[in-house]
């Protein structure tokens, strides 16, 4: 673990000591070479599941592949900003590199922590980096509001959190993961358990987002810049799902009555932040709202206490992850080159940039869940438990699928068929670096086809 | 009338001059003439850019940003109407209630 750790914290004093000629190149290699150390980490071997154990941190087949993501995504997010921060003094770009690495070591903590305070504590720590992030890196005046929503949204949603775990500690004496699934089930009846059991719970809603409260989400994702809005849609939504996952062992018995309402926002937001998607004219905004729909099936897949829907909802969190970290980054490519993220002022760009099309029509595809990627694997599990959860629910996963596949083939034709506008006379053609960027996520994604194993948590 | 066209060395009646078939008032042609003198100066500067070869960005067009303001922003300017309210209580209300009682009834 800390093989993995300490040269993550240590990427700092690198940042701010490497010549300013070797700036990009070097944190770019040096997270490269952290993210394939810590694939090791998908070699769990141990018979109780935790692996890799230390007093304070450990991994297990939950959190191993959202760590490999986590790991993976700090030298794609160095990528991506290398462009839109080029114009700016050095120790700005220094600061926002040390930015990123320090959002990395608090993730890092964050997933493999045995201690659910230090979790809690790690979750609130990320907030703060990327608060920074979007309201000083952020394009528009807008961003003020984005960083008020995004903040607050979250801190009201988790100081319950606290005071549940607080309570849960002097009950139980322990907050340690390791052993908290092997003390007996609390017999929770009264409505003050009640009211614990939506603390426990109402931070990680509040995180995925779950539909009723997911306002902060598409004004953060809109005005964060590339390495932001990658940070958020890949990870950070995650760390609400993660959460969710490891809290609901001790959830019993409640959870069977009090997930209803829970589970009917997730599902009803599905087909309504969908028909929203259809409905956009900004790029990153559909993006965004896409990203609710898909944590909406994953939330209603956890909150439905099935292995299936766990394996759905995790399988689901990682492909998601890097579709959406991937279209974010194609939307970028349009943005830096029109300064717009209006979607019917770039359209027809096949004609112009034919091989980012290829791109797009990859990640368009993966967004709308084709077979075989895991994206498709991750909502048929997650639809098809929730089936034998209630046969109704066909009805909204079914017409959830069909508006996801609406709005990912608009998203492509707009963009990429069509007219291209009288008025665009200059377009910088595809950059290497974006070429790589794009493979580098899309190539995991078409690679876990074929060891699903990974990323489908404990049902191994 | 669109037809009609004068013999080749005769001009045409005052009557039939297509400019004064709407019988319009000296002001309102004049303030045609206005509003075709700023359209004429907006085409002008759209023009200008259009065709300035050392032009690297898109033409900024103040009514499409204006347009995409309020497709961004509607909750700063909605109104509670008779029809968004049946709207919100149709989309938002009941079927939340509705899946409730059908799940509930499903489940048992």
């Amino acid at each position: 673990m800390l093989k993995i750790l300490l040269p993550t914290i240590m990427l700092v004093p690198t940042i701010w000591a490497v010549p300013a000629k070797y700036l990009w190149s070097t944190t770019l290699s040096y997270s490269l070479i952290i993210s394939l150390i810590s694939l090791t980490w998908l070699k769990s071997s141990a018979e109780s599941g935790w692996s890799f154990l230390s007093p304070y941190m450990a991994t297990d087949p939950l959190s191993t592949p959202l760590l490999a993501l986590t790991c993976w995504l700090l030298p794609l997010m160095i990528l991506a900003s290398q462009n839109h921060t080029a114009p700016e003094p050095i120790s700005r770009q220094r600061t926002y590199i040390t930015l990123l690495t320090s959002l990395q070591i608090f993730l890092i903590m964050a997933f493999s922590a045995t201690e659910v305070i230090m979790f809690y504590i790690m979750f609130e720590a990320t907030l703060i980096p990327t608060l920074v992030i979007i309201t000083r890196w952020g394009n528009q005046t807008e961003r003020l509001n984005a960083g008020t929503y995004f903040l607050f949204y979250t801190l009201a949603g988790s100081l319950p959190l606290l005071v549940a775990l607080l309570l849960l500690q002097n009950n139980t004496g322990t907050l340690s993961l390791l052993t908290l699934q092997y003390t007996p089930s609390m017999q929770l009846s009264s409505f003050a358990d009640k009211l614990w059991w939506a603390g426990c719970l109402l931070a990680f809603l509040v995180k995925m987002p779950l539909y009723g409260a997911h306002l902060w989400l598409p004004k953060a994702h809109v005005e964060a810049p590339i390495a932001g809005s990658m940070v958020l849609a890949a990870v950070l939504l995650k760390l609400g799902g993660y959460g969710m996952m490891r809290m609901m062992i001790m959830l019993e018995p409640l959870t069977k009555e009090l997930s209803y309402p829970f589970i009917i926002f997730a599902l009803w937001g599905v087909i309504m932040t969908g028909s929203i998607c259809l409905r956009q004219t900004d790029l990153k905004s559909l993006i965004a709202y896409s990203s609710v729909s898909h944590m909406g099936l994953v939330a209603a897949g956890i909150l439905i206490q099935t292995s299936w829907g766990f394996t759905g909802a995790l399988i689901l969190m990682i492909a998601h992850g890097l579709t959406s970290s991937a279209l974010f980054c194609l939307a970028n490519t349009n943005y830096e080159r029109t300064h717009s993220r209006t979607m019917i002022l770039a359209r027809g760009l096949q004609m112009v940039l034919p091989l980012m099309t290829a791109w797009w029509f990859i990640a368009s595809l993966a967004n709308l869940a084709l077979p075989p990627l895991p994206n498709l694997m991750g909502e048929l599990m997650i639809i098809t438990s929730l089936f034998h959860w209630s046969w109704w629910t066909i009805a909204l996963t079914g017409g959830g699928t069909l508006i996801t596949a609406g709005y990912s083939l608009y998203m492509f034709l707009m963009t990429q068929r069509g007219p291209l506008p009288a008025h665009i006379i200059s377009l910088d053609p595809t950059h290497s670096r974006e070429h790589l960027l794009m493979a580098l996520h899309l190539l995991p994604l078409i690679l876990l086809i074929s060891k699903p194993e990974l990323i489908w948590g404990w049902t191994a | 009338m669109a037809d009609y066209r004068e013999a080749p060395l005769a001009t045409r009646p005052k009557t039939l001059d297509p400019n004064e078939y709407f019988n319009l008032s000296p002001e309102q042609r004049r303030a045609e003439e206005a509003r075709g003198a700023v359209r004429a100066n907006l085409k002008r500067q759209y023009q200008l850019q259009l065709n300035n070869p050392h032009r690297k960005e898109l033409i900024e067009d103040p009514a499409l940003t204006r347009w995409v303001y309020a497709r961004a922003n509607p909750y700063a300017h909605f109104r509670p109407t008779n029809k968004t309210s049946l709207l919100g209580a149709m989309f938002g209300v009941v079927p939340l209630f509705a899946l409730y009682y059908i799940f509930k009834t499903d489940r048992v």
